[in-house]
C-alpha cells in the first residue's frame, strides 16, 4: 500500500500573551492508502489541530504535508471531514445542507440534488431531507454530517470525535455503518482517519493505531491492529489491545 | 434551467414596474416641496403626517441596513479593517449624534440649494444615525459568534466567497439583525421630534411629519394635541410590532444556532402570512430574481477567474498597486483632516465667547444629571431584569412593552411634566433629569433582560440545589453574570442619554423656553437663530471629548474586568 498523506516534522504554535505555546513538535506520519487510522490521545493535545493541518483548514508552523506525492497548499479538497459538533447549518434543511458542498463545485441543481438524495439514502436518512438540523437527534445529525462529507466523493474521509458527542448505543450504531460503508466498494471514500479520545473506539475500527501525548503534542506509538473483522468487542485480544494503548497514555 | 423569452419579459415588466415606482415617488416628492414654512398642527392632518413621517423612517432604515450590514461584515471578516471600524462604531454610537445634526444639515440643504428634496435628505440622514449603529453592532456580534467549525465545515466543503457569504455569512445575521432594528426603529422614533424641525442658519425648516407636529403642539403648549399625536405614534409602533415584528422575529427563530437562548414566541401570523399565496409568490420571486442576478453576475464578471487574476500579477505589481490606493486614500483622509482643521481653527479663533467661560460648570451640571438618571434607571431596571429574565412568560410581555414605550419621544411629553413641575423650585431640573431617563433606561433594561435571560439553566439550577434564594442567589449567580451585559446596557444607556440631553435641557413651551445650565442648553442656545458657530463647535467639542475620556478611561476598563472576572465559557 502506497501513503496517500505524508506529514514530514509538523510543527504548530500559537502566539499566546504569555509567550508562544508549542501544539505539535516534528510529527512525521504517513497514511496508507486504504486504510483506517485512527489518532488518539489525552484531550488537548493537539489531535483536532492534526486533523485541520492534514485537511489544509490551517497551515503548519512548519513542515510539509503531501498528498498522493504532491505538496499541499491550501485547503485539499480531496478529503470530506465530519465534525464532532455536527456543524450543520441551522437554517438548511437536510438536503440544503449536503448539497453545500456540491452548489461549490458548480455542479447544475439537477446533479446536485440526485447526488445528495443518493448520500443521504446511503445514511439511512431517506424521508428526512425537508427536516431541519433542530428537529432531528444526535446521531440523526451525525448521519447527515456523514453524507455531507461523502456526498463530495472524497478519497480521504477525515473524521474528529464524530460520535464522542452521541450516546453509546447510537454510537455503537454508526461506528458499524461507518465500517460498511468504508466497504462498499460503490463509494470514492476508502481511507479514514479518524481521531478519538476513546480507546475502544480507536481498536474497534482502526487498521493502525497512532498514539499522541500532549505538551507539546508528538507521536509515541504506531500500532497495527490486526484483528480480524467484524470485531468482537468482548474477546480477549480486543481487551489486551486496548489495555495496551491505555498504558501508553498514561 | 434556461432562461425563456416570457420570463425575460415578466422580469424586464417587474423592474419597470419598480423603477416607474420610485421616480413616481421622487417626482411626487419634488412636488410638494413648497410646504415649508408653516405647517399647521391640527389633528386633520395627521394620517398625512403619520405617512410621511413612516416612510422617512422607512427610507431611513433601508439605508440603515445598506450601510450596517457590509460594515459588520467587514469588521468581523477582516482583522485590519476592525482595528479602525470597531473603534469608530464605538465613538458613533456614544457621541450624541444631535449635536451634529447642523453641520449635517448644512451639508445637505446647500448640496440641494436649498429645496424642499436637501431638508428630506437631511431628515433622513438624522434619522438614519439614530438606526445605523445599532444595527452594524448587531450584525458585526452576530458575524463573530459564528463558531469555528460551521466556517472549518464550510470550508471543507470548498465553500467560499459569494456561496459562503449566501449561506453563512447573511443567515447568521438575521436574528440579531430583525432584533436590533426593533431598537432602531425605537430610537428613530424617539428622536424624530428633532429630526422634522430643522434650523439653518436664521431659518427654520420644518417637515410634514408627525415630529414637526409633536414638536409644534408642545411649544405651543397644546397638551390635547400632543396628546392625540402620541397616541397617533403608539398606534403606529403597536400596529408594526404585532404586524411585523412579531413575525419577523418568530420568522428569525429559524436561522439561531441552538445553544443560543431565545425568549420569542411563535407567531400565528407567521403562521397567517405563510399561507397567504402572495407572500409566497413574492417569496419565491424574490428568490430567483436573486438566483438570476447571482448567475448574470457570475457570468458577466467570475469573481473567481478576477481574484485568480489579481493573484496571478507578479508581486511587484500587487505591490505597486496595493501601495497606490494606499497612498490616494490616505492622501484623501490627510487632505479631509486637514480641511476640517481649517475651518476649525478659523471657528475657534479668539476671543471666545464670553459664554465659553460656562462650559466646565455646565458639562459638569449635565454629568450630575446623568447620573442622578443612570442611578434612577438602575433602581427599576435591576430588579424588572431579575425578575421578568428568569421567567419565560414575563419577558414576553416586558420585552415587547419595552419597546413601544422606548418609541415614544418622551421630550414631547414635556408640557404635561411641567404643568407639574413648574410651580416647583427646580421644577426645570426634575423635568430634565426625567426626560434623560428616557433616554437612558431603555438601553440598559434590554441588556439586562438579554443578560438574565443567557444564564444558562444549569447554572440556575444548581444554585437552587444548593439552597441559595433571594438575596444570596443574586448575590452568587445572578449579578456577577449580569455584569458584562449591565456594563455594555451602561455603556449605549449613557450614549442614549448624552443624546437625550441636548433635547432635555432646553425646552420651549407655550411660547416660553424653559431651561437648567447644562451643556444640552450652551449647544440649543447657539443654534437659536442668528446662530453662534464658535460656542456651537467649542461645547460639542467639549461634550465629545468628556464622553471619549469617560469611555476610554471607565466603561472600558469596567468592561475589560468584569468580562474577564465573569465570563461564562462553555
Ligand atoms: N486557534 C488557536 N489558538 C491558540 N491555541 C489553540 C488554538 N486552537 C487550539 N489551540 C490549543 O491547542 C491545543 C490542542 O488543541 P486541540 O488540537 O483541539 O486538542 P485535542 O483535539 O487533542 O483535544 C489546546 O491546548 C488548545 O488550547
Ligand atoms: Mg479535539
Amino acid at each position: 500500500m502506497p501513503a496517500i498523506i505524508e506529514l514530514e516534522h509538523i510543527t504548530k504554535i500559537y502566539p499566546r500573551p504569555e509567550g508562544e505555546s508549542q501544539i505539535l513538535a516534528d510529527v512525521s506520519l504517513e497514511v496508507m492508502d486504504g486504510e483506517v487510522l485512527a489518532v488518539v490521545g489525552p484531550s488537548g493535545c493537539g489531535k483536532s489541530t492534526l486533523l485541520r493541518i492534514i485537511h489544509g483548514l490551517i497551515p503548519p508552523s512548519a513542515g510539509v504535508v503531501r498528498f498522493a506525492g504532491r505538496a499541499q497548499d491550501g485547503i485539499n479538497l480531496s478529503c470530506g471531514m465530519v465534525f464532532q459538533s455536527f456543524a450543520l447549518l441551522p437554517w438548511l434543511t437536510v438536503e440544503q445542507n449536503v448539497m453545500v458542498g456540491l452548489e461549490a463545485r458548480g455542479l447544475d441543481d439537477e446533479t446536485c440534488r440526485k447526488r445528495a438524495m443518493k448520500y443521504i439514502d446511503k445514511v439511512g436518512l431517506d424521508g428526512n431531507e425537508e427536516a431541519y438540523p433542530r428537529e432531528l437527534s444526535g446521531g440523526m445529525k451525525q448521519r447527515v454530517g456523514l453524507a455531507r462529507a461523502l456526498a463530495v466523493e472524497p478519497k480521504v474521509l477525515l473524521m474528529d470525535e464524530p460520535f464522542s458527542a452521541l450516546d453509546a448505543l447510537t454510537s455503537i450504531n454508526l461506528r458499524e455503518e461507518l465500517i460498511d460503508l468504508w466497504g462498499d466498494p460503490a463509494l470514492p471514500v476508502d481511507t479514514i482517519v479518524i481521531v478519538t479520545h476513546l480507546i475502544e473506539e480507536a481498536v474497534e475500527l482502526a487498521d493502525r493505531i497512532v498514539v499522541l501525548a500532549s505538551n507539546p503534542g508528538r507521536i509515541v506509538e504506531s500500532i497495527k491492529v490486526e484483528l480480524p473483522r467484524p470485531r468482537e468487542r468482548k474477546s480477549p485480544e480486543f481487551s489486551a489491545l486496548v489495555d495496551r494503548v491505555f498504558s501508553l497514555i498514561v | 434551467m434556461k432562461f425563456s423569452f416570457t420570463q425575460a419579459a415578466r422580469y424586464t415588466a417587474l423592474v419597470l414596474l419598480v423603477l416607474a415606482g420610485a421616480v413616481l415617488l421622487v417626482a411626487g416628492g419634488v412636488r410638494y416641496l413648497p410646504a415649508r414654512g408653516e405647517m399647521p398642527a391640527e389633528v386633520r392632518h395627521l394620517p398625512v403626517y403619520a405617512a410621511w413621517s413612516f416612510l422617512r423612517m422607512l427610507i431611513a432604515y433601508f439605508f440603515a441596513l445598506a450601510f450596517s450590514i457590509p460594515y459588520g461584515f467587514l469588521a468581523a471578516t477582516n482583522k485590519r479593517a476592525e482595528k479602525v471600524l470597531l473603534p469608530l462604531l464605538d465613538i458613533l454610537q456614544s457621541v450624541p449624534v444631535l449635536g451634529f445634526f447642523p453641520a449635517a444639515v448644512f451639508f445637505f440643504v446647500s448640496l440641494t440649494h436649498g429645496s424642499r428634496l436637501g431638508v428630506e435628505m437631511a431628515s433622513i440622514f438624522l434619522i438614519f444615525t439614530s438606526q445605523a449603529w445599532n444595527i452594524a453592532f448587531g450584525c458585526y456580534e452576530a458575524l463573530t459568534t459564528i463558531p469555528q467549525d460551521s466556517f472549518d465545515a464550510l470550508a471543507s466543503q470548498g465553500v467560499h466567497g459569494w456561496q459562503r457569504f449566501r449561506i453563512l455569512y447573511l443567515p447568521a445575521c438575521v436574528p440579531k439583525l430583525v432584533y436590533n432594528s426593533i431598537l432602531s426603529w425605537a430610537g428613530g422614533w424617539y428622536f424624530l421630534i428633532a429630526c422634522e424641525i430643522i434650523s439653518i442658519g436664521p431659518t427654520e425648516a420644518a417637515l410634514p411629519g408627525l415630529g414637526s407636529f409633536l414638536k409644534r403642539a408642545a411649544a405651543e403648549g397644546r397638551v390635547g394635541l400632543t396628546l392625540t399625536g402620541i397616541a397617533v405614534l403608539i398606534a403606529i409602533v403597536v400596529a408594526m410590532h404585532l404586524f411585523i415584528w412579531r413575525p419577523l422575529e418568530s420568522w428569525s427563530e429559524k436561522f439561531r444556532y441552538e445553544f443560543a437562548a431565545s425568549t420569542v414566541a411563535p407567531s400565528r401570523l407567521l403562521v397567517f402570512y405563510r399561507e397567504l399565496r402572495l407572500v409566497a409568490y413574492i417569496g419565491r420571486t424574490a428568490r430567483r430574481l436573486a438566483a438570476y442576478v447571482a448567475r448574470q453576475k457570475i457570468r458577466l464578471f467570475p469573481p473567481r477567474q478576477v481574484i485568480a487574476d489579481l493573484e496571478a500579477l507578479p508581486p511587484l505589481w500587487r505591490r505597486i498597486v496595493g501601495r497606490t490606493i494606499g497612498i490616494l486614500a490616505s492622501a484623501c483622509a490627510l487632505y479631509i483632516l486637514v480641511r476640517a482643521g481649517m475651518a476649525l481653527v478659523v471657528v475657534l479663533r479668539p476671543p471666545w465667547p464670553h459664554q465659553a467661560w460656562m462650559i466646565p460648570a455646565a458639562l459638569g451640571a449635565s454629568f450630575l444629571r446623568l447620573l442622578v438618571a443612570y442611578i434612577l434607571a438602575l433602581a427599576w431596571t435591576i430588579p424588572v431584569a431579575v425578575w421578568a429574565g428568569n421567567r419565560p412568560r414575563a419577558m414576553r410581555i416586558v420585552g415587547p412593552f419595552a419597546q413601544i414605550a422606548s418609541s415614544v419621544p418622551a421630550t414631547s411629553l414635556f408640557p404635561l411634566i411641567v404643568m407639574f413641575a413648574i410651580h416647583h423650585r427646580g421644577g426645570t431640573n426634575i423635568a430634565a433629569v426625567l426626560l434623560v431617563l428616557t433616554g437612558m433606561q431603555w438601553y440598559i433594561l434590554f441588556n439586562l433582560l438579554a443578560g438574565v435571560h443567557a444564564i444558562p439553566g444549569d447554572l440556575k439550577e444548581a444554585t437552587r440545589s444548593l439552597g441559595l434564594t433571594g438575596w444570596r442567589a443574586f448575590k452568587t449567580l445572578t449579578l456577577p453574570a449580569m455584569l458584562p451585559s449591565l456594563i455594555t446596557g451602561s455603556i449605549t444607556g449613557w450614549g442614549g442619554g448624552w443624546n437625550a440631553l441636548i433635547l432635555s435641557e432646553y425646552l420651549p413651551y407655550a411660547g416660553k423656553v424653559y431651561s437648567v445650565l447644562g451643556i444640552g442648553t450652551l449647544l440649543q442656545e447657539a443654534t437659536v437663530p442668528p446662530g453662534n458657530q464658535a460656542m456651537m463647535v467649542l461645547s460639542l467639542v467639549a461634550m465629545v471629548v468628556v464622553i471619549l475620556l469617560l469611555n476610554r478611561f471607565f466603561w472600558r476598563r469596567m468592561y475589560n474586568w468584569a468580562a474577564d472576572l465573569y465570563k461564562i465559557e462553555y
